[in-house]
C-alpha cells in the first residue's frame, strides 16, 4: 500500500479552476465493480493505531526498568521484521513486512518479557512466533494462534528461570547486565504469586495501577494499558466485547469466590495485576486470532477470562493469561460458526417458512 | 430521528448541493434506449426519416407485459437504431433522433381530464404507466406495476428521499426547489391505493429540504416528515422499513409483505409532472459531479444524452477521469463507453480521477479484523462468505448467508484489506443462483 494512502479520504474541490491547456478524455475508461470508493484505512494504518496505543505503557516499562527495556524492544522488534522478510523470501511470497504486523508483534514479544531476559531470549522467541507460528501456517490472517502469545510461552518452558525473574521497579536494570552476571538486580515477588497463596502483596492498588511494581517489561501499568485501550475502542481498531468479557469475567469469579481478604479488594488486585490488562486488550483482541462475531468474541472472552481465573487458583503457573487466550485461539472458528449474528429480518423469514409447511400439510 | 443498526457513515462529498437545479443545452443527437426499465425492452415505433415531437411515443411494450412505453424527449428527425453495449455485458436497442432544438411539444400532451380525487384507481395506473414513469432511484421498475401490486396490501407509503449515496444531490434540490411536486406525486399515489399513511424519509443532512417538505404538508395527520439518521444504506428499502416500523424484512420479501410500498422522491415529482401537464417521462434531474468536470450540478437532462455530451456542456473536463459512474459511488455502475446515455434511472453521473482509484491490492489477505461484520446492514459475516467464494465453496458461502447479501458494499468499503469483498459475493450469488436453476431444471425433467 502506498504511503499517500494513509489520509482517510481523498479531499477534492467543488470546482477546481485552474487548468489551461484542454483536457480530454482517456482513450479506454476502467470498469470495475462497485463501491467506487474506499475508506483510506490499510492493514498498515490499523496496525500503527495498535502501534501506538501500546507506546505509553511500553515508554513507562523502560522507565522504571531501565534503558535495558529499549534494548529487548529494538532487538524483537528488529529480529520480528527481519524473520518476516526471511521466511517470505525462502516461501516466495509476497514481502509484507511494511503492514507492521510484524513489528507489532515485535514489541509485543518485548513487553511480556521481563527485562533481565538475556538478549538472546527475544530472538529465538521471535523465530518462533514468526516463522513457526505465524509463516508456517500461511503468514498474516492465517495463524491460529497468536504469534507473540505462543512465543512466551513457548521461552517460558524452555527458559523458565530468565522468564520468571523479576526487577523491582525503579532499580534500573544495567544496560549490559545478565542475571547470572553477578549484577544483582533486586528481584521481587510479582503480586501474583503472594495472590496464588490468598494473601495480599505489598504494593498497594495504587502502585498496580500506575505500574509501581515488579512484572514484565510492558505489563506492569494498568492504567496506561487501559489508557491504550480506550485509544483503540475510540479509533474503532477493537471493539469492547473482548476485553469487557474477559476483565468481567476474571473480576466477578475473584470477587465471588475470592482466596482472601476483602472480595473487593481481591478482585482489583487480580484484575490489576500480572499481564491481565495487555492480554485481554492488546493480545487476546488479535484480529487473525480472535472471532469476527460479536456474540463469539464474548463467549471468547468469557472463556480467557474462565481460565485465566482456573489457572491463577489452581494451576501450576502463577498466571494464566498467556494459555488461556491460547486455548481460546484454538475455538475461534468454532465460535464464529456456532454464534453466527442473527441475521437481519430472520424472524419473518422463519415464520414464512412454518407458514409454507403448515399450508403444505 | 430513525435509523437502522449496522451502516457506515462515509464522507458525503456532496459537492453540488448548493447549486440551483439547471437547465442543460439539449445535445444535437440523442440515443433513447429501449431497455429503461426491468421487465420486456419496448420495441421501437418509430423508423428512420420519422418527424417526432417531444413527449411522443417512440418504444412500447406488448399489453400484459411488465414495461411501460418510452418517449422522445426532443424534436426532430429519427435517424435510426443503434446498439450500445454496456458494461455488465448488456446490449441494448436504442433510438437515435437528431435534434431540431425547436422543442415542440407533442399535441397529445394535454393533463387528464377531471379531478385526481374523483379517478379510479385503474385511470390513475393508466395515465402513469401511459406517462412511462419507472422508479427513478436506481433499479428502475415500472411505477403503474408496482401500484397495481401493491394496491390491497399495504397501508403505508414511504418516499425515500434519504439519498444516502454520496455525491448525489439531485433529490436534495428537488425537494428544496419544487417540494410540493414532490408531495403533489405522493398524493396522487395515496388516492390511488387508498391509502392514509404515508412518511417522506429525509436523513439529516439535508435538513433544509425537511424542512421545506414540512411547511408544503402543513398540518396533516396522514403524511409525516421523517428525519433519517445521515448513514448509508439508509436509503436501502429493507433499511428504511425498519427505520420507520420496526419489520425487518428477510431477503426474498418485498416491501408489500410489511404493509408497505417505497417511491423515490423524482418518481413522485414525474407523476405530478403526468397529472398537472401531462408531460410523460422525458427529461429527469442528474447530479454531474465527481473530482473531473468543470461546472459540476444539478441538470436537468433530456434521457437519451450520452455522457459525452453531458460533460462537453458541463465546461468539459479539469482532470482526467478514469471512470464514468452511473448511479452513486457506492452502488453505481462505471460504463466504459462514453456513448452511454442518460436513463430514466440515472441520478448522478460521475467522473472520478485516479485519486479515486479502487484498485485491488494485489493478493489481499483478511486480516479479520471484523469491520465488514460490524457494518453489515443484514448482519452477515461478509469476510467468510468471500473467503467460500475465492474458495469456490458456494455450499458454506450459502450457509452464511450468501443469498440474504444486498450488495450495498459497505464491507468492501471498509475493509482494511482492500479486499473486494462484495464483489465475490456476488459471485457466489450468481453461482448459488445458477445450482439452484439446474437443480429445478433436472426437477422438471424428472416430473
Amino acid at each position: 500500500m502506498d504511503e499517500k494512502e494513509k489520509t482517510e479520504v481523498v479531499e477534492v474541490d467543488a470546482a477546481p479552476e485552474k487548468t489551461e491547456k484542454k483536457i480530454t478524455f482517456p482513450a479506454l475508461l476502467s470498469v470495475s465493480p462497485s463501491p467506487h470508493l474506499r475508506k483510506r484505512e490499510t492493514t498498515r494504518s490499523v496496525m500503527a493505531e495498535v502501534i501506538i496505543a501500546l507506546t505509553p505503557a511500553l515508554l513507562w516499562g523502560i522507565f522504571v526498568f531501565g534503558l535495558r527495556a529499549l534494548l529487548i524492544t529494538l532487538v524483537s522488534v528488529a529480529s520480528c521484521v527481519l524473520f518476516e522478510a526471511g521466511a517470505e523470501k525462502l516461501l516466495k511470497r509476497r514481502i509484507t513486512v511494511s503492514d507492521l504486523s510484524a513489528a507489532l508483534t515485535g514489541m509485543l514479544i518485548a513487553m511480556n518479557m521481563p527485562v533481565s531476559v538475556p538478549i538472546w531470549m527475544p530472538v529465538v522467541a521471535s523465530f518462533f512466533a514468526i516463522v513457526v507460528v505465524k509463516q508456517v501456517f500461511g503468514g498474516i490472517g492465517k495463524n491460529i494462534v497468536n504469534p507473540a502469545m505462543a512465543a512466551r510461552v513457548f521461552v517460558m518452558m524452555s527458559w523458565a528461570g530468565n522468564m520468571t525473574k523479576f526487577t523491582a521497579p525503579g532499580a534500573r536494570f544495567p544496560f549490559f547486565g545478565t542475571v547470572s552476571g553477578g549484577v544483582d538486580a533486586v528481584t521481587a515477588a510479582t503480586p501474583l504469586a503472594s495472590l496464588k497463596r490468598g494473601a495480599f502483596p505489598k504494593e498497594t492498588l495504587l502502585d498496580l495501577l500506575t505500574g509501581n511494581t515488579g512484572g514484565c517489561i510492558g505489563e506492569v501499568s494498568a492504567a496506561l494499558l487501559i489508557l491504550g485501550g480506550i485509544y483503540l475502542l475510540v479509533r474503532k481498531v477493537i471493539s469492547w466485547q473482548i476485553p469487557v468479557a474477559f476483565i468481567g469475567t476474571v473480576a466477578i469469579i475473584t470477587f465471588v469466590f475470592p482466596k482472601g481478604g476483602e472480595p473487593l479488594d481481591f478482585m482489583l488486585y487480580e484484575i490489576l495485576s500480572g499481564g491481565l490488562m495487555l492480554g485481554a486488550i492488546f493480545m487476546a483482541t488479535d484480529y487473525a486470532t480472535s472471532p469476527i462475531s460479536p456474540t463469539g468474541r464474548i463467549v471468547y472472552g468469557v472463556g480467557c477470562g474462565l481460565i485465566t481465573v482456573l489457572i491463577r487458583y489452581f494451576g501450576g503457573y502463577p498466571e494464566g493469561v498467556s494459555f488461556s487466550i491460547l486455548i481460546m485461539n484454538l475455538l475461534v472458528w468454532y465460535l464464529d460458526n456456532a454464534f453466527k449474528p442473527r441475521r437481519f429480518g430472520s424472524e419473518l423469514a422463519k415464520k414464512r417458512e412454518r407458514e409454507k409447511k403448515e399450508g403444505k400439510a | 430521528m430513525y435509523t437502522f443498526k449496522g451502516g457506515t457513515h462515509i464522507k458525503e462529498y456532496k459537492l453540488t448541493k448548493d447549486y440551483e437545479i439547471e437547465r442543460i443545452e439539449a445535445p444535437d443527437r440523442v440515443a433513447i434506449s429501449m431497455s429503461q426499465h426491468i421487465g420486456a425492452p419496448c420495441t421501437p415505433v418509430v423508423a428512420a426519416g420519422d418527424e417526432v415531437l417531444v413527449g411522443q411515443v417512440i418504444g412500447t411494450v406488448p399489453d400484459g407485459a411488465l414495461g411501460c412505453p418510452v418517449h422522445s424527449s426532443v424534436s426532430g428527425k429519427v435517424v435510426g437504431t443503434e446498439i450500445i453495449s454496456g458494461s455488465t455485458g448488456n446490449r441494448e436497442t436504442c433510438v437515435v433522433i437528431e435534434n431540431d432544438k425547436e422543442d415542440r411539444p407533442s399535441p397529445e400532451i394535454k393533463p387528464p381530464e377531471g379531478r385526481i380525487t374523483e379517478m379510479t384507481k385503474d385511470e390513475i395506473v393508466s395515465v402513469i404507466r401511459a406517462a412511462g414513469i419507472t422508479g427513478m432511484g436506481g433499479a428502475s421498475f415500472p411505477s403503474y406495476a408496482k401500484i397495481n401490486s401493491a394496491a390491497g396490501h399495504v397501508d403505508r407509503v414511504i418516499v425515500n428521499c434519504a439519498e444516502c449515496e454520496p455525491f448525489i444531490t439531485a433529490d436534495h434540490r428537488l425537494l428544496l426547489e419544487h417540494p410540493e411536486r414532490v408531495v403533489g406525486g405522493l398524493k396522487t399515489i395515496m388516492i390511488s391505493l387508498g391509502v392514509k399513511e404515508a412518511f417522506i424519509a429525509v436523513e439529516d443532512n439535508k435538513k433544509d429540504a425537511a424542512r421545506r417538505l414540512a411547511a408544503v404538508v402543513g398540518q396533516s395527520d396522514m403524511i409525516s416528515v421523517c428525519l433519517m439518521k445521515t448513514k448509508y444504506p439508509q436509503g436501502d428499502e429493507r433499511q428504511l422499513i425498519y427505520a420507520l416500523t420496526g419489520t425487518e424484512l428477510p431477503m426474498g420479501m418485498l416491501p408489500m409483505d410489511a404493509g408497505c410500498v417505497i417511491f423515490n422522491a423524482g418518481t413522485c415529482a414525474a407523476i405530478y409532472e403526468a397529472f398537472s401537464t401531462g408531460m410523460p417521462l422525458v427529461k429527469r434531474i442528474v447530479t454531474v459531479t465527481g473530482d473531473c468536470v468543470k461546472k459540476p450540478g444539478n441538470y436537468i437532462i433530456p434521457i437519451g444524452m450520452k455522457v459525452s455530451d453531458v460533460v462537453n456542456k458541463c465546461g468539459g473536463l479539469v482532470r482526467e477521469p478514469i471512470k464514468a459512474v452511473f448511479g452513486g459511488p457506492m452502488m453505481g455502475r462505471a460504463e466504459f463507453s462514453l456513448d452511454t446515455p442518460v436513463k430514466k434511472g440515472t441520478s448522478a453521473i460521475l467522473l472520478l480521477s485516479e485519486l479515486f482509484d479502487t484498485k485491488p491490492t494485489p493478493d489481499p489477505e483478511c486480516i479479520r479484523c471484523g469491520k465488514c461484520v460490524a457494518n453489515c446492514p443484514m448482519r452477515l459475516m461478509p469476510a467468510y462468505i468471500a473467503q467460500y467464494s475465492r474458495l469456490g465453496d458456494m455450499a458454506s458461502a450459502e450457509k452464511f448467508g450468501a443469498m440474504s447479501c444486498v450488495e450495498c458494499g459497505t464491507c468492501s468499503y471498509n475493509c482494511p484489506a482492500g479486499i473486494e469483498i462484495v464483489q465475490y459475493i456476488r459471485s457466489a450469488k450468481n453461482n448459488i443462483k445458477a445450482e439452484q436453476r439446474r437443480i429445478a431444471a433436472l426437477r422438471q425433467k424428472e416430473s
